[in-house]
């Protein structure tokens, strides 16, 4: 019966935790609620190497910073030009705004940076752990400074055009973009530590 | 199998501390620029208001401390050895519990400050009861994490 299941009997030895992908499709694509078809299942997914989910991350840390980076410049310099039209003395203050964007790409770059010294070739790795680590900072930084420079964006758009108003509301809004920035610092503090777990030796 | 420890258990650990932490600062993104926008458009005609109104927006930044904290604990949890599923899942439920209902709470903090302080601006009585529907919406943050914080000491002792 287990020949009938899996069609051949002959190819279930793993070499390194690694499954022949033949066996895992062959067998059991249209018997995956057979109990002997979760193991494979389990394989297909441990056999994707360390180095994929670790690389993916340190793509995903600096790629998604600098996205929300972008997003919260492109929303804050709008208003702001569109603002400063009447009001041409704003601009020079509200540059700070563009500044508190552009840190989220730093964080970034300083992530994927420390990230990346992890990166060493072992011909047989250990265990996936460090490419999981690796791949769950790489998300939680990208992440959290994406919201954070969207965020950034919107209150320093909302703080430029305040500000043509009426400028004693420069510093107030100020303060909320102020909070706004600490998400990204969060994810720095959660990605490092992440970071420090992992190693492939 | 008894001894061999899963090598896939670790990923849905680290799943879970990630997922404290984004959805926690999505929610609070999302708050605090909502309100921060009530906050700016209702200055420009009641300037000495603005201090009071930033309350929303403290409130929407602290469920980001409670996805910090979740996550801090989560990371210190995952290990590479004696760390079988009932582990890695145990903390992926936990940080999604705090996450999503951080990401919740985020937005509810968001909308309700956002209309709150506009409202404040016009009749300044009505600062208490956005006040008390805040403290409601952030409550939620809390059942969350009070799950979280319950479900990341789940740890087993060996395989």
């Amino acid at each position: 019966w287990g020949i009938f299941i899996t069609g051949r009997g002959s190819h279930h030895k793993s070499n390194n935790g690694r499954v022949n992908m033949a066996s895992v499709f062959d067998s059991c694509w249209f018997l995956w609620f057979l109990p002997v078809c979760y193991e494979q299942w389990w394989a297909l997914f441990a056999s994707i190497s360390p180095y994929a989910w670790a690389t993916t991350g340190i793509a995903l840390a600096i790629g998604l910073s600098v996205l929300g980076a972008a997003w919260g410049i492109f929303i804050t310099g709008s208003s702001l030009v569109g603002a400063a039209i009447k009001a041409p003395r704003i601009q020079s203050k509200n540059l700070i705004s563009v500044i508190f964007c552009e840190a989220v790409a730093i964080y970034g770059v300083i992530i994927a940076i420390i990230m990346q010294t992890k990166l060493v070739y072992e011909s047989s790795p250990s265990s996936s752990f460090a490419g999981y680590g690796l791949f769950a900072a790489g998300l939680v930084v990208g992440l959290s400074n994406l919201f954070c420079g969207i965020c950034v964006g919107i209150t320093g758009s909302a703080c430029a055009l305040s500000d043509a108003q009426n400028p004693t509301l420069f510093v107030k809004i100020l303060i909320i973009e102020i909070f706004g920035s600490a998400f990204g610092l969060f994810g720095v503090i959660v990605g490092i530590i992440m970071v420090g777990k992992c190693s492939f030796e | 199998m008894a001894g061999v420890c899963p090598p896939a258990a670790p990923f849905f650990g680290f799943m879970g501390a990630a997922s404290s932490l984004v959805f926690s600062v999505l929610g609070a993104a999302y708050g605090t620029a909502k309100a921060g926008v009530g906050v700016a458009s209702m200055g420009v005609m009641r300037p000495e208001l603005v201090m009071r109104s930033i309350l929303p927006c403290i409130m929407a930044g602290i469920l980001g401390i409670y996805g910090l904290i979740v996550s801090v604990i989560l990371v210190g949890q995952v290990t590479e050895d004696s760390y079988p599923y009932y582990s890695g899942f145990a903390h992926l439920a936990s940080g999604l519990s705090i996450g999503l209902a951080a990401l919740a709470a985020g937005i509810c903090i968001g909308i309700v400050g956002d209309a709150g302080v506009r409202a404040t601006a016009q009749q300044p009585k009505l600062f208490v009861g956005m006040t008390l529907i805040l403290i409601f919406a952030e409550a939620l943050a809390l059942y969350g994490l009070i799950v979280a914080i319950i479900l990341s000491g789940k740890t087993a002792s060996s395989c």
